[in-house]
Parts: structure tokens; C-alpha cells; sequence
């Protein structure tokens, strides 16, 4: 069924370059649409397309306006999938449970003869109804808030009269190598920039200066400004391969990685904290040994299908023990921890396919993916693959730690605190799991009464003594639920609940009565006979049917107080009996066991009961680890402090060695199913654990047990997989550019942009194989472009043509992120301390940790006012592109804050201003610094002015004031 | 002429996006002359344009206060006959409440004694009897109410606000969380933008300082004279310029350079805005002293200058949390802000201000009426539970209904039964007093497009006037 949704001829028009129209044809742009496009929210080309329901056009790019110009047929993919996407698909797509009148519009098969004839738009139903004046009959229906435009419909009518031809979702096409272009310009890329410019008359922008570039690609490559030194070394190069040389040595930089390894923290939504907490925020001890792989693995240009391998699964690559590459393992722990493990799961899904694979997969958790082929089934096959692993006891250790005193000290401390915790937990499970075996009665009434099966995950209202257990409770429904009607003591349990409710009592009675006559003679079960040693119990526990035959139960109910009396009982006795039976190792008479005073112990009847008390597998014989999770307030909190004890050893201790936050895989696990509507407790189809039907087809193998995040792993680097490298390889574009190719870098699904060079994507997907996925490699091809070399200079035609910049006429100016723009300030000021790597630093702290951004403390619960200010990511999610927001409190910064003015004092105090011979030297070494150039003339004799007429007494220096205005400068923020 | 024929139009839109945020949009009008787009663009056209959420974080009690329960009374010290209510933590028999309630005004809402100011302003107010909530704990219950979800990262009511309607005030932030002395349960998460831009995040200002340059960081330089920060300005803007004249039409560079004239400006402005101390002494006698009052003015003076949304909070942590002795700290904190509330609500009406600024007066859920057991055995038997089962808010202005009571609570006050009111409901129905369709204000995110009420929430039209 699904197979004919992608499984189509490959589309022409996929590999059709944007063309923007001569002239914009009107019958694409109605009226209509137009004032829609004006009101519209969209934040184009942001990686959040944001709008008003009702108010959004679909997003209109060069790349769809082309088409209908030119008098072509009207691609489906370019043209109507968008339409039907954005307004159709919500009631007739792919999600089947909402789907409204059996129609799919996504599907060829679902419309051709049904609502669609080709060749007729007049006789089909679709264009009947989207054209219709009554309101009753007009698609979209009024109330969704969604409307056609003239436009819309009319490339409707005209694709139906066309034959209402259907194409693949681009993304879900195989990688094709495509040839580039016959231009004659220097490199492939040009070949296919330049080539798609050349059709609407445009060019590339006249290349920046040498200087221009290398602060350019310096800034790009490394985050820090370039140096004076560094940019006369190239600007004196004449050497033909200067450029080269520069970009080779950024790239050989450890800088490098301190740079990209940020933006795939972006994508990885790194943290230091766990999120989520009331007061105060808990951290992780070792976050920082994922952010350091990180840096290193780029630095290292670990291949990229290696690189996710080793996130993913390298627990199960059979590395060494302490091999550092397990720490790649936090792209899945470093999130958010989550209340209940379904969340976390969730956020692991979509850190996983929004990040690697362009896919929003997180919205089929609770229905088939509304515009995508991703039924629910897929999400809980991925589900399946996470939900079998879970957290080591204690994280394995990264290489060998030194033996130094701290260490020592550190372990020693360990093994106490773990002891510590151990025993307070063995200890409260014991009292609690006793506790529990009070409380069988309790549980039983729930189970009469027919109480629902609770989600036990989100549980978590803290317990008392008296508070029944979910999790216990679902133990004792399944317990039951297994249990053989003939068993001694819960068989006539079993039998009594098929009675019916209307005279319960005497058809209980009945039932008892029936089962003593099975038992035999009555006489042979009296307390002392019952009692003897060595007897073999009755085929009824006669216990069970003397308690019941004196209580006379009214109800189901009241036969689970009986039970729950008989319980309580044989626990306390058998608590009574080990006591005794203790004392008497002490006793000053040797008490033989085989003593009177034992009957209890041996005696076969009580032991019935207990088997269902104290048997491994029976539902209060839970683990220590299993009864931590449901031990009441005072009990759980005491447990909780000796844990945390040793969380914050590792987090504090001098000697506390860095550790792989890594993950293990349980061989065996149970059966995992659909959560209908993402309840779990509302379980469908049992899943098995795979791979998205949409990438590897409906029969997809099923991953294998102990090693499925592995198999995972391998599937999305499969070079057969065709989103994971066109994902890789615009989110290296995007970083390069400031824009992707697709412009929805974590949604290259159906509703997500479609690129602005296909054929250019595929190149550049297909260059990552050949280039054994090394990303310096992809680096270096796009940088030694001259696409890449081009300024940033707007140009009023080329803007009329192209509003967007798709076809990238010109170099997008880029704005440095906080990390950069803080960075860079430290860099000029001579303060940047190039220490590498380990525990987090705090980025707000007075004075100043001179250290690189990338190493700083990130709260995920507390963002603070910097980083919310500054766009930082959100540290809770998945984030593919940053927002770029323009707001007086940045610019309050500039002016106001104390770090730049601190950083002013040290730049303008530094050695080569203060020497300078001349006021002009000085003012020329500042702008060497702040700016990788010398000043102007013009310039000069402005910063001479400013500083030589003072402004009086001052607590500043005027150089220092000098200094800020360069730090503060949009020079400084923008790079050309 | 046709707007996309304009080369800038349509990255000017764009860009416009990215910079109306926070601190106010960039001068909308003047970057964007040729269109008719403006910083409200709602579904229609709203009765209210500002919100004043009172948080009266820890839980206010329903039954000492807006929902009077004489069967309680009479039931007092008796078990209360009910089975699978559970609160947080154990409580035991009915607990009457220790106030006394009269009926006020011409609607004759009962109120209690611990209100005497904003007891006389009834008739202004829409008091929900039937509020609802998921879960007797706070945080959660705190997210919940501020953003709709319990479980997730969600933005609040206050950044879904001013992403859909901009701002008012370019010199101000547009969503201001004011709590005096430190946080609220939950901290800044209570004001998080989440996946809306972190512009949209709610600015946290500390109403216990009093010096307004320390309110708002960056806003004062004390380093440089203001002679020196002018001349220093000025070499500044002189660069940008230069700096732009060889880029010309490059609106980002322009963008920062309006900024920083903006910013500049601000300095004095923002530091008005939060300068309580400028009002006459008969307004300042009017809220009365403390910094419950002082934030509810200071409340007024930011929505009069264009704030879209602002939060107060009662203090630190959950000072409305009465687990013990809820005579003493009901009493306690009511009086601490009762007159700053009542004042509110005069001192907006007189000003006109009233019909479009939007109250909102709520804990995050109510309290038992049955007693809670104490935890360590000693101190006080008085106090009282969570409970989401049942709890009382009230909003005025903005297009409420005043002098209305609605819903019901069962004969105790424990559990709203007639006309409940969740927490979704009461997010559609605030949205709808400003003009938007709860279910058309959607944003895009990891493909899906997210509604502040999830894909719940129906308007309570009877408190719509």
C-alpha cells in the first residue's frame, strides 16, 4: 500500500533548474495571493516557517515561480504537492485515522479515476469542488481557516488538464551523480551556481579582496577573527595556490573543531543540565566528554558515516574498553531527561531523524504523520530500537586515569558513597516490599473493582505508605491475569470472579462449598492436623476457604479483603516465625527445627501463601532497583541524597576522571507496540525494531536484538539511504552560506522547501562517497569556489529577480553568532586562553574565563539572558538553523556591558598600542586588531580627532573608549 | 504598487520578523512605509490588547476566598465523603473556613474577609468558580498554566502573545515577568519562549531592587560620563555609517544601526518606565505600600507604555503555598497585595485603560477543603493541600463580563462539577478577548504547527461581555 507513494517514475522536473520567469507572469501571482503573501507570518527562509493559520500563502521561491511562465507542463513537485500539502493533506494524506472521506490526494492511485479524470479538470471532483461558489461543497472547508488562491487553483486546473501527472517526493529519489553544467568557469560548483544564474541573466558578484576573504573564511572555519599577520602573509602571497594554503591551514587548525564542532552542538542540543526542574537545575558530570569528541572528531575529520556509528551506537563498534570514541554516545544521553522514559525516547527519535536525516518523524507519535509517509508503526519501530538501552550503573571510564593522590582519593570516596547508597536502598526496598505484602488486599480491591491499566512511566505524583503502586498494581493484574485457575490459593480467587455481582454471596458460598468437598475430609485439614510437619497440602488451600466460608463475602470487593487479611496475616506470622526461628541460634536450649514451636515454618499450607509473597516472579518480590522507583516521599528522598552524593563526587572531586556518558543494549526485551494515539497503555500492533518503511521499504529487516541502535546507525549510513548525505552536505552549505540549498535543513519532508540547486545537492551527496565522507574534503571543494569568493553586494535587479537570493548572486553577510562575536573579542583583545577541552566553564562569571565559548557551562533550565538575547540554540531541542533576531538588547550590550568595555581596557592597554610611537600607529595597530586592516585615511583622521579633543576628566582613557567603538562596530559583527 | 515588485519588500519582511522582538519592534512603521502591516495583526479585532497576569503562585484556597461553602462549615471536623480525590499529600476531615464572606456591590459576588480593597470591585470582575487543572504539584501545575503543557517545553501565554501581536513599546521588552526577591517555582521556565524565537521569552525583572538602572541589564553605563557616552556615540554611528555607505542597501547593517539609536534612547526611557517612584503621591497612596502593590503598579505603568503581556508574581518560590495554619498566611499574603489589586483595577478604569488591558488573577491550582495532616507530627493542624480537583480565579477588563460568577464547585468546594473550566479553556478564552482564534495561532516547529491550547480548549463565551 505504501510502496506507490514514492515508487514512481522518477521525476524530469526534480532535476529541472529554477528559472525565474523574464518577467513575473501574472497567472501565478493573483491578487489574491498576493495580499495573503503581505499579511502572511512566514519568516522566510527560516528553518521555523512561521505563520497564522489562514493567513500563510504557500511559500512562494524562484524555484516555483518558473514553471508556469514558461508554458511547461505544471511539475507536481514544484507546483501542487506544495498546494495540497499546506491545505489538503491534513484530512486527505497519509495519517489514516483522520482521513475524511477514504481520499488521499498524496497517492496517484487514491485520485485517478476517483476525483481526479486527467486531462478534464471540469469533470473532476477535486477541481469542482475547490472552484465551487457553495460554501457547503468548497474544499478546503471554511472552518479549517484554509483557502485556495486564484492562483493555486487555476495551477491546479492546469496540471489536471495536463494528465495530473504525480512524482516522487524529490527527497525519497535515489542520490543521482549528476554531470555539471558545461560552463566556463573554474570549478563544478560554479558550474551549477553560475549556470542557473547565466538563465536569468544574473552573475556571480565581483570577488571580495584578499583581505575581505580571508577574514571571511577565517571567521568561517575557526569562529576568531583572522590576525594581522596572517592576512598580510596572504595578501603577499603570489603564489596561485595562496588561497589554498590558507584554507588548508584553517582547516588543519584545532580551531576548527572549537568552530564546527558548535554548530553540530546546535544540532546535537547540547547541555549541561538535566532541564526540566523546579528549583535549582541538576547537571551532568561528564557532558563535557560528548562535547569534546565532538571537537574532536572534526578536528580529527573522523568520516562522517563513522561519526554516526560512533553517536549512535559505540557501545556496540567493540571498541576497547576506554576507548574515547564512547563518549560520541551523548548525541543520544546529553538531552533532556525527561520525567518518564517515552519522552526521552521521543527526544532521541527526533534528535536522530530531524538532525541526521531531515525527517520529522516525532510528529507520527501519536497518528500516521499527517504529510509524510511515516506511519505511527515507524515511530515505534524506532522506539523499539531505543527503548531496549539503557544507562550503565556507573559510565565507563575514558582511557586510563593517572594514579595520581586525587584519583586515589576520588575512588576510595566512591566506593564509600556508593556503599552508602547501596545499603540505604537495599535497606528502604526491604521495609517497603514488606510493606507491600500488608497491602495485598489493597491491590486486589483495585483488580475487583476493575480498575484501568495506569501508564506506570508518568507516575509521578510522589507516593505515601498508604498509595496504591501503578507499577505494582499492573504486576499484580498480570501476575493474576497468567495464573492457572487450579491454583491452591487464587483459584477459588479466579473462579469467585466470574460469579455475577447479583447474589454473590451464596453463589461464593456454593463455590467453597463445592471446592472443601474437592479438599476431602474436612477432619483431616483441622489446625493441628494442617499444621503437621511433612503433610502434603490439600488440592484447595483450606485457609483460603475456611476464611472465606466465615466472612461470608458480599462481593468480589469483600472477598479481597478476605484475601487481604489472610495475607497480611501469613506475612506477619512468617516475619514472627523468622524472628524466632533467629533466636534460637542463641537460645541457651538447642532448639531442634524440627520443634512445635516450628509448625508454622514447615507447615505446607502457610507456604502456599507464601509462595505468592515471596516467590521470584511473584509481584512483591520486586527488585531493589524496581522498588527504588515506588518508595514513598521520605523513604525515596533518603535514596535520592546518597545517589545524588555520587553524582556530585563525580561533578566535584579533583580527581573525578572523565567518563563516556554511553548507553547498553538489553539483549532480550519484551514485545514493543503502537501507543494508539500515543497512550501507552492504549497498545496496538505489536512493532518490531527497523528502519522507516519510507527510506528502506515496507520489508525492512528488522534490527538485531543487542545490537539494533548499530543496525540503525548502518541503515542511515547506507549510501543507498538518499536523505543522510543531502542532509549532511546542505547543513555544511547552510554554515557556509548562511542558507542551504534546502532551506529547511531538518525538514526535507514534503512540507519542507525543495532545493534551490537539486542537481548541486546530488553533486555535492555524491563528492561526500567519493571523498570517503570526509567533511574537510567538502569543505575545501566549496570554499576554493568562487561562488564562495564572491562579495556580499546588493544588487536592485538581480533582488527584483530572485527576492530570496536563491540563486546566490551574491554572498549572504553573515552576522557572528555569540559564540564567535565573544570569542573574537577575547581573541583581539590578546586575551583568549587556547586551553582545550574538560569540565565547563561559566560564561557569565566576573572577571572573565578568557576561554573559547564552546567551553562554557550551558544551562538547559536556566537559559541565561546572554544566550536568549544572542539567539543561542534551544538547548532542549534539535536545532538545524539558529533564528537570526535583531533586538535593542544586543546592541544595549555593545554600548553598556561590562564585558566589552573590559575587553576595550585590554586592547587598547596591550603592549603593541601602548609602545606605539605615534597617536596614527596606535590607531592603525587597533584597527589591525579589531578590523584585519589598516584604516583609511579618512578614518584615521577621525579616530585622531575623537581621541586628541578629550572629553575631561575621565575614569576611561579615551583610547580605551576608542577600543569599544571598534569592538562595538557592525565592522566587527558583520563579516564581508 | 504591487509589493513584490519592490526589490526590499520582500527580504525588508523578512528581516522585520527577526527584529520585532523583545525589547519592542524596529520602528515598523518607517522601515516598512508602503505596507499596511502592523505590530498587531490578529484573526480579528480583539477587545483587549494588554495582559496583566497576577500570579498568586502556591495556590490560592478557594473556599477562604471567592468560593464560600457553608456546607463545609457545618460539615467541619467530619470526614468528607470522598474516595479517589488524591492531593499531594494526605489530608484528613473538613476544614471551615476561619473567614468571614460578605456579598459586595450591585452583582453581590461573595467574596471574603481577607479582600476588603478588591472586595468593592466585584462588579468588574468575572470570578470562575469551575477551574480545573491536571495534577496537584507545582511545577507542573505552574507550566501548565503558563504554557498549556505539563510535560513539555512549551512558550507561554506571554511569548505566544508577543509573537502573534508585536509589541506596542519598541522601548520596552514586550513580555515582563516581575517577582520580587528571586523566583517563582520553575524559574524563568515559567516565561520561556521554547521553540519561538528566544526574543519572545519573557524578561525577568527583580521588583525588590528599586533603582530601575539596575532593573533591566546594559541599560546604564557607569562608567562614562554622559558627555563621553555622547561624543563616543557618536564616533560610533559615524563608522556604522561609513561602514553602510560602502554597502549601501544592506538592510541588516541598517537594522543594527537603528538599533543602537533605539538602545541609546532607551537608556532614559526603559529606566522611566520602571521609576515607580515617579507617580503622584495620591496614586502611590492609592496601591499602597510593599512590593506586591508597588509591582501592581508597576504593572499599570507598563501596559500604559505598550507592554503587550506582563506576569507578577507574589514572590519567591510559592508564597501562597498554605500548608500550615491557613489563617495566619492566607491572611498574610492577601493583605500584601489586596489593595495594590483593587487599585489596579481603578486606576486602569480611570485611565481608560481597563476595556483593553486584560486581568488575569490566579494561583496554579486551588487548596483542600479538608485538613492536611502534618507531615512531621508537630505544628499546626490548619493548614491545606494542593488540589487541582477545584479552584477559583477571576479576571477583569478587557472585554470580561463583570459582576459574573461562573461554574460550580461540589457542596465542599473540592472538585469543580458544574460548567468546569480547564486550563485550555481559559487560554482560548483570553485569546479570543484579543482577537485570536485559539486554534488558528499556530507556529511551525519539527514539522508539526503547535497551538499554545494543544487540540483542546473551547471559549468560555459567559464571561464575555
Amino acid at each position: 500500500m505504501m510502496d506507490d507513494n514514492w515508487d514512481l517514475a522518477p521525476p524530469e522536473a526534480y532535476f529541472r533548474t529554477p528559472v525565474a520567469p523574464k518577467t513575473l507572469d501574472m497567472r501565478s501571482f493573483g491578487q489574491g495571493n498576493m495580499s495573503r503573501c503581505l499579511l502572511s507570518r512566514v519568516v522566510l527562509s527560516s528553518r521555523h516557517r512561521v505563520h497564522l493559520v489562514g493567513r500563510a500563502g504557500t511559500i512562494i521561491s524562484v524555484v516555483l515561480l518558473t514553471t508556469m511562465a514558461s508554458g511547461e507542463e505544471v511539475p507536481y513537485n514544484e507546483r501542487i504537492r506544495p498546494i495540497f500539502a499546506e491545505n489538503c493533506l491534513e484530512c486527505h494524506g497519509p495519517d489514516e485515522e483522520n482521513r475524511k472521506g477514504d481520499l488521499r490526494l498524496d497517492l496517484a492511485s487514491s485520485v485517478k479515476g476517483q476525483v481526479i479524470v486527467p486531462g478534464h479538470p471540469e469533470d473532476s471532483e477535486l477541481f469542482r469542488r475547490i472552484s465551487s461558489d457553495d460554501p457547503n461543497k468548497r474544499m478546503p472547508p471554511a472552518e479549517t481557516g484554509k483557502s485556495l488562491s486564484a492562483a493555486e487553483t487555476e495551477a491546479i486546473r492546469q496540471w489536471i488538464l495536463d494528465g495530473a501527472k504525480y512524482q516522487g517526493h524529490w527527497a525519497y529519489e535515489p542520490v543521482r551523480a549528476a554531470t555539471p553544467p558545461p560552463e566556463s568557469v573554474s570549478g563544478d560548483i560554479d558550474r551549477f551556481i553560475v549556470s542557473a544564474l547565466k538563465k536569468q541573466g544574473l552573475a556571480l558578484a565581483p570577488a571580495v579582496t584578499r583581505q575581505q576573504l580571508i577574514r571571511r573564511v577565517t571567521f568561517d572555519l575557526t569562529g576568531l577573527p583572522a590576525t594581522w599577520e596572517e592576512v598580510t602573509s596572504f595578501v603577499n602571497d603570489d603564489s596561485p595556490r595562496a588561497f589554498e594554503k590558507v584554507v588548508d591551514r584553517l582547516l588543519d587548525s584545532t580551531r576548527y573543531g572549537e568552530r564546527w564542532g558548535r554548530h553540530w552542538l546546535d544540532l546535537a542540543r547540547y547541555a549541561d543540565t538535566h532541564g526540566g526542574s523546579a528549583i535549582g537545575f541538576i547537571k551532568f558530570p561528564f557532558s563535557y566528554t560528548y562535547r569534546d569528541y565532538v571537537i574532536q572528531a572534526f578536528n580529527a575529520d573522523v568520516p562522517y558515516d563513522r561519526f554516526i556509528l560512533e553517536q549512535l551506537a559505540a557501545d556496540q563498534l567493540e571498541l576497547a574498553e576506554n576507548h574515547p570514541a564512547l563518549a560520541g554516545l551523548g548525541f543520544l544521553t546529553v538531552g533532556m531527561q525527561f520525567r518518564n522514559k517515552h519522552d526521552t525516547i521521543d527526544d532521541q527519535i527526533d534528535v536522530v531523524t530531524r538532525g541526521l536525516l531531515g525527517l520529522t518523524v516525532a510528529c507520527a507519535r501519536c497518528h500516521d504523520h499527517k504529510y509524510d509517509a511515516i506511519p505511527t508503526a515507524d515511530y515505534y519501530s524506532l522506539y523499539a530500537t531505543f527503548a531496549s538501552s539503557r544507562k550503565p550503573p556507573l559510565l565507563p571510564l575514558i582511557g586510563k586515569p593517572e594514579e595520581t593522590r586525587e584519583y586515589r582519593e576520588y575512588l576510595a570516596e566512591l566506593l564509600r558513597r556508593q556503599k552508602h547508597h547501596r545499603h540505604m536502598q537495599r535497606e528502604q526496598a526491604a521495609i517497603t516490599r514488606s510493606r507491600f505484602r500488608m497491602q495485598v488486599g489493597l491491590y486486589l480491591r483495585e483488580i475487583a473493582r476493575g480498575a484501568p491499566e495506569f501508564d506506570t512511566s508518568i507516575a509521578f505524583i510522589s507516593f505515601r505508605t498508604e498509595d496504591l503502586r501503578p507499577r505494582l498494581l499492573n504486576r499484580w493484574r498480570d501476575y493474576l491475569g497468567s495464573m492457572s485457575e487450579d491454583d491452591a490459593v487464587f483459584g477459588p480467587w479466579l473462579r469467585a470472579s466470574e460469579l455475577e455481582e447479583e447474589g454473590f454471596r451464596e453463589s461464593c458460598l456454593a463455590l467453597v462449598e463445592a471446592l472443601i468437598k474437592e479438599n476431602g475430609d474436612p477432619g483431616k485439614w483441622s489446625d493441628a492436623e494442617m499444621l503437621k510437619m511433612g503433610s502434603n497440602a490439600p488440592r484447595w488451600n483450606p485457609l483460603v476457604l475456611d476464611a472465606i466460608s466465615r466472612n461470608k463475602p458480599e462481593s468480589l470487593l469483600e472477598l479481597a479483603d478476605v484475601y487481604g487479611e489472610l495475607f497480611a496475616r501469613a506475612h506477619q506470622r512468617w516475619l514472627g516465625v523468622l524472628s524466632e526461628a533467629a533466636l534460637a541460634a542463641n537460645a541457651e536450649e538447642n532448639v531442634p527445627d524440627e520443634d512445635s514451636s516450628f509448625l508454622d515454618l514447615n507447615s505446607p499450607v502457610q507456604r502456599q501463601l507464601r509462595t505468592h509473597l515471596y516467590e521470584t516472579g511473584t509481584p512483591t518480590a520486586m527488585t531493589d532497583d524496581l522498588t527504588a522507583r515506588v518508595l514513598n516521599r521520605p523513604f525515596r528522598d533518603l535514596v535520592r541524597d546518597r545517589k545524588r552524593e555520587i553524582e556530585n563526587l563525580h561533578l566535584q572531586s579533583a580527581g573525578s576522571p572523565a567518563r563516556a556518558m554511553t548507553l547498553q543494549e538489553d539483549e532480550k526485551t519484551d514485545d514493543f507496540h503502537v501507543f494508539r494515539r500515543g497512550n501507552p497503555i492504549d497498545r496496538g500492533e505489536v512493532v518490531k525494531p527497523r528502519f522507516l518503511q519510507v527510506l528502506s521499504g515496507a520489508s525492512a529487516k528488522t534490527f538485531t536484538d543487542g545490537k539494533r541502535r548499530l543496525d540503525l546507525a548502518k541503515a542511515i549510513v547506507d549510501p543507498a539511504n538518499p536523505l543522510t548525505r543531502r542532509v549532511i552536505v546542505n547543513w555544511v552549505w547552510q554554515h557556509h552560506f548562511g542558507q542551504g540549498l534546502v532551506r529547511t535543513p531538518d525538514d526535507f519532508g514534503v512540507r519542507g522547501r525543495p532545493p534551490t540547486h537539486p542537481e548541486l545537492l546530488d553533486y555535492l551527496a555524491t563528492t561526500l562517497i567519493e571523498d570517503d565522507w570526509s567533511l574537510k574534503k567538502l569543505h575545501r571543494r566549496i570554499l576554493l569556489s568562487d561562488v564562495y569568493r564572491q562579495g556580499s553586494i546588493e544588487n536592485a535587479e538581480a533582488r527584483t529577480l530572485d527576492p530570496e537570493n536563491e540563486l546566490l548572486w551574491r554572498m549572504p553577510r553573515r552576522r557572528l553568532e555569540l559564540e564567535a562575536m565573544r570569542d573574537a573579542m577575547l581573541a583581539v583583545s590578546g586575551e583568549l586562553d587556547e586551553k582545550r577541552g574538560g569540565r565547563p566553564f561559566d560564561l557569565l562569571s566576573d572577571p572573565v574565563v578568557p576561554r573559547r565559548s564552546i567551553y562554557a557551562f550551558v544551562n538547559r533550565d536556566i537559559v541565561s539572558s546572554l544566550a536568549s538575547t544572542f539567539d543561542a540554540p534551544n538547548p532542549s531541542s534539535c536545532t538545524a538553523r539558529r533564528p537570526e533576531t535583531n533586538v535593542p538588547q544586543q546592541t544595549l550590550f555593545a554600548l553598556n556591558s561590562g564585558f566589552i568595555q573590559d575587553r576595550a581596557v585590554e586592547l587598547a592597554g596591550m603592549k603593541e598600542i601602548t609602545s606605539a610611537k605615534s597617536d596614527a600607529e596606535k590607531v592603525r595597530s587597533l584597527y589591525q586588531r579589531a578590523f584585519s586592516r589598516s584604516p583609511e585615511p579618512q578614518e584615521l583622521g577621525l579616530a585622531l580627532s575623537y581621541v586628541q579633543s578629550g572629553d575631561g576628566e575621565s575614569k576611561t582613557n579615551v583610547w580605551q573608549r576608542l577600543a569599544h567603538v571598534l569592538l562595538a562596530a557592525n565592522e566587527f559583527i558583520f563579516v564581508d | 504598487m504591487n509589493p513584490l515588485h519592490d526589490p526590499q519588500s520582500f527580504s525588508r519582511r523578512t528581516f522585520l520578523k527577526r527584529s520585532g522582538m523583545g525589547f519592542g519592534t524596529l520602528a515598523l512603521a518607517d522601515l516598512l512605509s508602503t505596507s499596511n502591516l502592523t505590530a498587531s495583526e490578529t484573526h480579528f479585532p480583539g477587545t483587549a490588547k494588554h495582559v496583566i497576569h497576577v500570579f498568586l503562585n502556591g495556590g490560592m484556597s478557594q473556599v477562604d476566598t471567592f468560593d464560600p461553602k457553608p456546607e463545609l462549615t457545618r460539615r467541619g471536623g467530619q470526614m468528607l465523603p470522598y474516595k479517589n480525590l488524591q492531593t499531594e499529600r494526605q489530608t484528613g476531615v473538613a476544614l471551615p473556613t476561619p473567614f468571614k464572606f460578605k456579598r459586595h456591590g450591585k452583582s453581590g459576588i461573595p467574596v471574603s474577609e481577607i479582600f476588603p480593597h478588591l472586595s468593592q470591585c466585584v462588579d468588574e470582575m468575572a470570578v470562575i468558580r469551575s477551574m480545573h487543572a491536571e495534577l496537584p504539584n507545582h511545577e507542573l501545575s505552574l507550566m501548565l498554566m503558563n504554557t498549556g503543557d505539563q510535560r513539555l517545553q512549551r512558550p507561554s501565554f506571554g511569548s505566544w502573545l508577543t509573537w502573534g501581536m508585536g509589541t506596542g513599546n519598541q522601548n520596552l521588552p514586550g513580555f515582563v515577568a516581575l517577582c520580587p526577591g528571586g523566583l517563582p517555582v520553575g524559574g524563568a521556565g515559567n516565561w520561556k519562549s521554547a521553540f519561538l524565537p528566544g526574543a519572545y521569552q519573557g524578561t525577568h525583572i527583580d521588583t525588590s531592587k528599586t533603582d530601575p538602572r539596575e532593573i533591566i541589564q546594559y541599560v546604564h553605563n557607569d562608567r562614562l560620563t554622559s558627555l563621553e557616552q555622547k561624543n563616543q556615540f557618536k564616533l560610533l554611528q559615524t563608522l556604522n555609517n561609513q561602514h553602510l555607505d560602502a554597502r549601501p542597501s544592506e538592510l541588516a547593517l541598517e537594522a543594527r544601526i537603528r538599533s543602537f539609536e533605539l538602545a541609546y534612547r532607551m537608556q532614559m526611557e526603559a529606566t522611566d518606565a520602571f521609576d515607580v517612584e515617579q507617580e503622584p503621591e495620591h496614586i502611590l497612596r492609592l496601591y499602597g505600600e510593599g512590593p506586591q502593590n508597588r509591582q501592581l503598579l508597576l504593572a499599570r505603568r507598563l501596559v500604559e507604555r505598550g507592554v503587550r503581556f506582563v506576569q507578577t508574581w507574589h514572590g519567591n518560590l510559592q508564597p501562597w503555598d498554605s500548608h500550615e495554619d491557613i489563617n495566619k498566611a492566607h491572611r498574610k499574603v492577601a493583605a500584601e497585595c489586596d489593595q495594590g489589586l483593587a487599585a489596579l483595577i481603578i486606576d486602569l478604569k480611570q485611565r481608560g485603560l481597563l476595556d483593553e488591558t486584560l486581568i488575569l488573577c490566579t494561583g496554579e491550582f486551588g487548596r483542600t477543603p479538608s485538613v492536611e495532616m502534618s507531615q512531621s507530627g508537630g505544628g499546626s493542624v490548619a493548614g491545606r493541600d494542593h488540589n487541582h480537583w477545584g479552584f477559583s480565579l477571576w479576571l477583569a477588563g478587557g472585554g470580561i463580563k463583570g459582576g459574573t460568577i461562573h461554574g460550580a464547585t461540589d457542596d465542599f468546594g473540592f472538585q469543580a462539577v458544574e460548567d468546569r473550566v480547564s486550563i485550555h479553556d481559559l487560554h482560548a478564552t483570553m485569546l479570543r478577548l484579543l482577537g485570536f482564534d485559539h486554534e488558528k495561532l499556530t507556529y511551525r516547529y519539527a514539522g508539526r504547527d503547535f497551538r499554545l491550547t494543544d487540540v483542546y480548549g473551547s471559549v468560555v463565551n459567559r464571561i464575555i461581555a
